[in-house]
């Protein structure tokens, strides 16, 4: 095993070496925060989950076995850390309005700079109105590099299971947009 | 849409697929079974979803984790003394007044068992000792009765070696002091004899023996053994035998002084 791997350092940290945790930190602490950000919208909720993870990691080190990949293994903490969060606290949803009136005031920029504008903030609106199950396999998928296998283990699913999700996340997304295109251009 | 298809086309859009795939996925699409327009709309939406951009972490975030894992590490530090304290104070506070006497109990008992075994030991190595003497004084008493002179002086050597001697042993010698034909015999005999000077039977057999004896030497020697032991019955033996033999000069004056400490 190299001796930098994410497990060789999971491992060092497990058997008391805690420095190593900084390493994995700085390898992590940008995607997790990414994930939650996606997932919540929010800024300092998903900096606080990041935190939540690695005091989990602390916290269970001795738990840690090694098997599979460290990435999945940290995600699966994200995700569980996720969803305790909001058990306690209902996720607010962010108004399409918001984004609306956001497009509304950028009328005086460039119009092809508008078109790309508009087109990234409809794919933020469409996915934030994917259901979390679908988001979750939307963002772990695209936006944190993992294979539909690492993600099925994640979720505890099946692989296939994945696929045919992440297809209809996307189609679903699609669609959304579509539709919210249709709505901009009658206003 | 078939659900096989959904997953191909899954795997297709994020990459996954080998080029056997990607020409099934075509194959699909040429026979009309893959819609083509929604298959490259969801191909391109899945590409503009790399625009959609994210904010950094603040760093705020790096300085709670840092500070979180010194604090971290300074526990796990004091936990290792903790620890220690903790395990001794565990011992400490389960001694109990209850143990402890049951300790003290344990040890006391330990203390009798050893010092009784030790008894035991010596009472053993006394009994042994005690065979010991027996079966030296059972030689010696055979041996006394042997024909050989040298043997009968071995054996009153042994029997001086005997801190104390019974009855049966006493009997052996006065009988060699009495009896034996060799005067070194009887002579050793005296010396063995002295040695159990304590015994009223051997001071008494010591005093009868003055009268049986016929050597000079002999004599002399019951006459120190007398002086030795203080047995002043022993003075009277030693004037009628004056007056009933003829000793030469030298006995004589021996006896006669004799006597006289002893008087």
């Amino acid at each position: 095993m190299d001796s930098t791997s994410d497990k060789a350092l999971m491992m060092k940290v497990k058997k008391g070496d805690l420095d190593k945790l900084g390493l994995l930190f700085e390898r992590y602490n940008r995607p997790l925060f990414s994930f939650f950000y996606r997932m919540c919208k929010c800024t300092d909720t998903s900096e606080d989950l990041v935190q939540s993870v690695f005091e989990r990691i602390l916290k269970y080190r001795e738990t840690y076995t090694g098997d599979g990949k460290f990435s999945t293994w940290i995600f699966s903490i994200a995700r569980n850390a996720h969803i305790d969060h909001y058990r306690k606290k209902q996720r607010e949803a962010v108004p399409v309005e918001i984004y609306e009136n956001r497009l509304e005031s950028e009328e005086t920029e460039e119009p092809e700079v508008i078109n790309k504008k508009e087109k990234k903030e409809l794919l933020e609106i469409a996915l934030d109105r994917l259901d979390d199950e679908k988001r979750e396999v939307v963002i772990l998928s695209r936006f944190e590099g993992l294979k539909y296998k690492e993600i099925a283990q994640i979720l505890d699913t099946t692989e296939g299971a994945i696929k045919t999700k992440m297809f209809r996340a996307l189609k679903e997304i699609k669609d959304l947009v579509n539709m919210l295109s249709e709505e901009c251009s009658y206003e | 849409m078939n659900k096989n298809y959904e997953q191909l086309i899954a795997d297709y859009i994020s990459g996954n697929l080998e080029q056997a795939g990607k020409n099934r996925v075509e194959e699909l699409i040429a026979n009309g079974e893959i819609d083509f327009t929604e298959f490259r709309e969801l191909e391109k939406m899945y590409d503009d979803l790399d625009t959609i951009s994210t904010p950094k972490p603040s760093d705020e975030l790096s300085t709670r984790f840092y500070t979180m894992l010194e604090k971290e590490k300074k526990a796990k530090a004091k936990s290792w003394s903790e620890y220690l304290i903790h395990h001794i104070q565990n011992v400490a506070a389960e001694i109990t007044m209850p143990r402890l006497a049951y300790t003290v109990v344990l040890l006391l008992i330990g203390g009798f068992a050893g010092t009784l075994l030790n008894n035991n030991n010596q009472t053993q190595i006394e009994q042994l000792s005690q065979e010991m003497q027996a079966m030296k004084e059972m030689m010696m008493v055979n041996m006394l009765e042997g024909s050989s002179a040298a043997d009968r002086l071995k054996a009153v050597n042994i029997s001086t070696e005997l801190p104390s001697a019974d009855t049966e042993a006493i009997q052996a010698l006065l009988f060699t002091l009495n009896k034996d034909s060799s005067v070194n015999v009887r002579v050793q005999a005296i010396e063995a004899l002295k040695r159990l000077g304590d015994n009223e039977y051997v001071r008494e057999g010591l005093v009868r023996s003055i009268a049986k004896q016929e050597s000079p030497i002999v004599i002399i020697e019951l006459a120190d053994a007398m002086i030795e032991l203080e047995l002043k019955n022993g003075a009277s033996e030693f004037e009628r035998l004056l007056q009933e033999r003829e000793f030469d000069y030298t006995v004589e004056q021996k006896l006669q002084s004799s006597i006289a400490v002893l008087m």
